[in-house]
């Protein structure tokens, strides 16, 4: 399917050669037990997304509008796809969503994550990294009902709060320009807690002597985070990235319950023409095409961070 | 380190055995839930009916089956609420039935969606409603016939409505006590609207917004549009109807009635849909009203209630939702849409649709006969949480404990102005709505975005409109 | 280093941890007050929900909300619905990530890459756009419209291998080439030396699975029919009520209520999560 690698997939110098120089046997109950180890996830992956998968891509090349059957269509539901001004601007939304809110999350996450590892009371710690933690136990879709009532422009406790020190109200969710920037602000608020622990898991790993060692260079402050933590971080940097870019590029729930993707498209998402056409709209076979897009999209969007991060990303 | 870890780990693994061993337990004693066989009346050809289930409340859908069951004990039944948040999503989970082959027998649609299911999934009623006509004499003389022309489709009648919400204005009375000004008379005008607004302005804080509406297709831009004698759709009337007519209703109420709506050519650019568009943006402009937001309207009632909006438009089903949100009977009341051009409301009605899939038609239909009785809404419809179609059961009795004052509004709304009619929705109403609402959201989130908006709303729509659905 | 230079650094590390302390709090306190503002204004009658400056300590507390929504939804149905449907996923995903994470870290195979691709591939692919071609394979089992029609398709996870994957491989692997060398096969050493040490990361697939399928509301949408089977997310829907005219102090106090479990779950598995979590990252 794809060449997906992540960074422990990496050759390892110490490949254990034993293994490959022992006789058959072993490899055989090796082999044996793989297969049985990996049979429910495999299965369960072939049954319930690389098939449906396959059916979405037939699907593609139909129009289906549910009540009658199938038609078959050839390439025209990608040839509307890609005149549909809707369509595009909703993968030129996605695509800046993703970027800015990626690297919101990460910058944020990893601020707080460098913070929190100096020096403080062991429990204050622990308060602090609840907090951040706290906003991912919560349902997207409730916390953006509340939120909803936080951005309202009239009644909303945001413009409240930045009334008190005179700035005007802001029309969070009304207007073309502050409509997306509050979707990625909501969606950030509750997303960056995970990159957050990954980063402080990260931090925790790089032995405390390289520290001493800058610090007697005479490395401080940013300098020291600049130079020196950050390579050590960079796989982790990797896997957050991944992930976030891959959670952002299907961002859905938060669009939809503030903004429903306005005003205008500016606030729409893939994945919400995605529900709008096939389940609104009764048109499946453009869904679906919109959908094997999106799906390519982050394929290639993933693969090529891969490719990226051969060059930015430094073993230990 | 390893201390301390050896016996949490030791803990966390017996706490790991625990929860499996007890999530298996649970799995064991609880099969019948988890593969539904506990679920009475599943996959035994009951008849099935899927309901919209935010607008009835469980003690009403479980009146409903108990009494269908005294009245058919021969005709299993089983009602699903189902549970969303406005018509698309109801729709949505409908369809993916429809997709797989599993779909009910009877739905719950709303005007949004008579005229798709109509062309696409329904039966026409008929023939049954010909046959027992004696049984429902009763029915259609208490029910306006704007309700029910607007359940029919190319002279064939789809559903019997049960419940319908015209678009009124609600008024905070605190509000206008604060401006120092009076209730307005039933024929008021949009001038006197602007100025009501305007007193309500200067007397309210920073916090305080006059008119407040929710952007979609019922009761956003629509009733404007009605007003001001215009539409989104050209709108005209299918032939056909005059069995109905002529079978149920007197000669007065005959005059114009047809066999349903016919909404064909967009027409966003036109004078008076500018004119409407300006109107609004201008209020906005003027801070008189907020930029409208889109989503379900859920923030409106609190901000009603709580007199941070003076003035919003809704109907009957807003008398209930006010009282859960704590709202006197002398706290607000309710006044006709203001005339402009004209004083055309608009209104959405619902009922029960006959799906042409269902194996059980005959029994389908002695549910929608059961569902449409006297005794039956009025289990169903205990709060006011919608406007029930049967206008006897509008009575000082329902509105006592909720208010408004002029509850008479609600029904009187149809009477007064017999040309209102229901909110335009072909059969492709889905796209109509999604670009309704989009430009409606460009043309008023910035100055001068008005006829841009609308040229593109215009393209749009006659894209959608073309498309075979 | 000098004396004066070691002073000087020793000062600016006394004053710099007063201002990080003092802007983490600022920045905890903005992560929690969207949560603050929710658990106060259900508490609050409805009347009050939207006053400004809003009262984080209601004057005149109120469960009524609370009471609202027991009398309104059957919460005791759907919670039990939400508990096995999260409980099963999280324990069959443990399953399914354990073995499937040993194979890939510590089994040797063909295609084990590849395979591998296809695991981390399926976190790429949108619930949307399969849910349809989903809809119908479940059909075929015999499945739709069950709670085990929500289980059994989550039960293969690409984190949450990922994740073991990682654990497995941070073991030292001595462990086994010791017990290799004293004859045990690939299943005793499985079983033996590394399967033990594997139950904190399990722990950590669990929580993550009970946080994300708690919370979980599309699919249920889309593949419960019967209301008999709807999940908490699901049942909370309707007290937005018809055309949202439902009291918002109602609303908040149903998401209030359907975010105790997943917060306490999370104050429990809280320490293996954050150990799990941060594994994941790192590069052993």
């Amino acid at each position: 399917m794809t060449n997906t690698q992540v960074p422990a997939a990496r050759p390892r110098p110490a490949a254990p050669p034993a293994v490959a120089a022992r006789p058959s046997v072993r490899d055989r109950g090796s082999r044996l037990l793989a297969a049985l180890f990996l049979a429910p996830t495999v299965v369960g992956i072939v049954v319930f997304t690389v098939v449906p998968i396959i059916g979405s891509v037939v699907l593609s090349l139909f129009r289906w509008n549910v009540i009658d059957p199938p038609r078959f269509a050839g390439g025209a539901n990608y040839r509307t796809t890609f005149t549909d001004s809707t369509v595009l601007v909703s993968f030129r939304n996605t695509l800046l969503f993703m970027v800015l809110a990626v690297a919101l999350q990460l910058l944020i996450a990893l601020a707080l994550a460098l913070a929190l590892n100096g020096r403080m009371p062991v429990w204050l710690r622990s308060v602090f990294r609840s907090a951040f933690f706290f906003p991912l136990v919560l349902s997207a879709a409730s916390i953006s009902v509340v939120m909803k009532y936080l951005f309202n422009q009239d009644f909303g406790v945001v413009n409240w709060l930045i009334g008190l020190v005179g700035v005007a109200p802001v029309p969070w969710l009304t207007s073309e320009h502050a409509a997306m920037a509050t979707v990625i602000l909501v969606y950030v608020w509750q997303q960056f807690g995970f990159s957050f622990l990954l980063f402080v898991g990260g931090l925790n790993n790089i032995p405390k002597e390289i520290h001493e060692a800058a610090a007697l260079d005479g490395a401080t402050g940013l300098r020291k985070h600049l130079g020196i933590t950050l390579p050590l971080l960079s796989p982790t940097l990797l896997v957050a990235s991944v992930v976030g870019i891959i959670n952002a590029l299907q961002v859905f729930e938060q669009p939809y319950v503030l903004t429903d993707g306005g005003p205008g498209d500016s606030t729409r998402t893939v994945v919400m023409v995605i529900y709008e056409r096939a389940f609104e709209q009764l048109d499946f076979g453009e869904a679906s095409a919109v959908g094997v897009l999106l799906f390519a999209l982050i394929m290639a969007v993933t693969a090529l961070q891969f490719r990226l991060s051969r060059r930015f990303v430094h073993y230990q | 380190m390893t201390d301390s870890n050896l016996p949490r780990r030791t803990l966390l693994r017996y706490g790991a055995y625990g929860a499996g061993a007890s999530a298996l337990a649970a799995a064991a004693a609880s099969w019948d839930r988890l593969t539904a066989a506990d679920i009475p009346g599943r996959d035994d050809g009951s008849l099935v009916v899927a309901t919209l289930g935010s607008a009835f409340d469980p003690a009403a859908v479980d009146a409903l089956t108990e009494g269908f069951h005294r009245l058919h004990p021969d005709i299993p039944l089983r009602v699903n609420a189902v549970q969303a948040v406005d018509w698309s999503d109801f729709f949505a989970k409908i369809l993916t039935q429809i997709a797989a082959g599993a779909a009910p027998d009877l739905v719950y649609v709303a005007t949004e969606g008579v005229q798709l299911f109509a062309r696409r999934l329904g039966v026409p009623l008929d023939r049954w409603v010909r046959r027992d006509a004696a049984e429902l004499r009763s029915y259609f003389a208490d029910v306006h016939p704007s309700l029910v022309e607007s359940m029919m489709y190319e002279g064939s009648l789809y559903q019997l409505p049960m419940e319908f919400n015209a678009a009124d204005m609600y008024l905070n009375k605190q509000v206008l006590k604060r401006a120092g000004a009076g209730f307005p008379p039933a024929d008021w005008s949009r001038d006197d609207f602007t100025a009501l607004l305007r007193e309500m302005k200067r007397a309210g804080d920073a916090h305080f917004t006059p008119y407040f509406w929710t952007n979609r297709l019922w009761g956003g831009v629509v009733p404007w549009l009605f007003a001001n004698g215009t539409n989104l759709l050209k709108e005209s009337k299918a032939p056909g109807g005059s069995w109905l007519w002529d079978t149920f209703y007197p000669a007065a109420d005959r005059h114009g009635r047809g066999g349903g709506f016919r909404w064909t050519t967009p027409q966003a650019t036109a004078d008076r849909v500018e004119e409407a568009y300006d109107y609004l943006a201008s209020l906005v402009q003027e801070d008189l009203c907020t930029r409208p937001e889109g989503g379900n309207g859920s923030n409106l009632v609190g901000v009603f209630s709580t007199g941070r909006v003076g003035v919003t438009p809704a109907g009957g089903f807003w008398a209930g939702g006010l009282q859960l949100a704590g709202m006197q009977a002398a706290d607000y009341d309710v006044q006709y849409f203001p005339r402009w051009r004209t004083q055309r409301h608009q209104f959405g009605a619902a009922g029960y649709a006959l799906l042409r899939t269902s194996k059980k038609q005959d029994a389908a239909w002695e549910f929608i006969k059961y569902a449409v009785r006297q005794d039956t809404m009025t289990r169903l419809f205990r709060s006011n949480q919608t406007t029930p179609a049967r206008r006897s059961m509008l009575n000082a009795a329902r509105y006592a404990g909720s208010g408004p004052a002029h509850w008479q509004v609600f029904y009187d709304t149809l009477d007064r102005f017999p040309d209102t009619g229901p909110i335009p929705a072909p059969p492709q109403v889905a796209e109509v709505t999604d670009v309704l609402l989009k430009y409606t959201g460009t043309a008023l989130a910035s100055p001068r975005a008005v006829r841009p908006a609308l040229r593109r709303m215009q393209g749009d729509l006659e894209k959608a409109m073309e498309r075979e659905v | 280093m000098s004396q004066a230079t070691l002073t000087l650094s020793r000062v600016r590390h006394s004053l710099a941890p007063w201002a990080r302390i003092a802007g983490l709090t600022v920045c905890a306190l903005v992560t929690l007050g969207p949560v603050i503002w929710t658990v106060s204004t259900s508490l609050r009658t409805p009347a009050q929900s939207f006053d400004l400056p809003p009262q984080i300590i209601p004057t005149h507390p109120t469960t009524a909300a609370y009471h609202g929504v027991f009398q309104q939804l059957d919460v005791w149905l759907l919670a039990l619905n939400s508990t096995l449907v999260t409980a099963l996923i999280a324990v069959g995903q443990m399953i399914t990530a354990g073995l499937a994470g040993y194979a890939f870290a510590r089994l040797e195979f063909p295609l084990k890459k590849p395979l591998f691709g296809l695991v981390l591939a399926t976190m790429m692919v949108p619930l949307q756009v399969t849910i349809v071609p989903v809809f119908l394979v479940l059909k075929s089992m015999g499945l739709t419209d069950t709670l085990l029609g929500l289980i059994i398709p989550a039960f293969p996870t690409a984190f949450g291998t990922f994740l073991m994957r990682q654990y497995f491989l941070g073991m030292p692997k001595d462990l086994g080439e010791a017990a290799m060398l004293d004859g045990a096969g690939p299943w005793r050493i499985f079983r033996s030396v590394y399967a033990p040490l594997a139950t904190p990361g399990l722990a950590i697939v669990g929580v993550l699975a009970f946080n994300y399928h708690w919370n979980e509301f599309f699919r249920p949408l889309i593949l419960e029919t019967s209301s008999q089977n709807y999940t908490l997310p699901l049942g909370l829907v309707s007290l937005q009520g018809n055309l949202g005219t439902g009291s918002i102090s109602v609303v908040l106090a149903g998401v209030v209520l359907s975010m105790l479990p997943a917060v306490a779950v999370f104050v429990v598995g809280q320490r293996p999560l954050r150990e799990g979590i941060t594994s994941a990252g790192v590069n052993r």
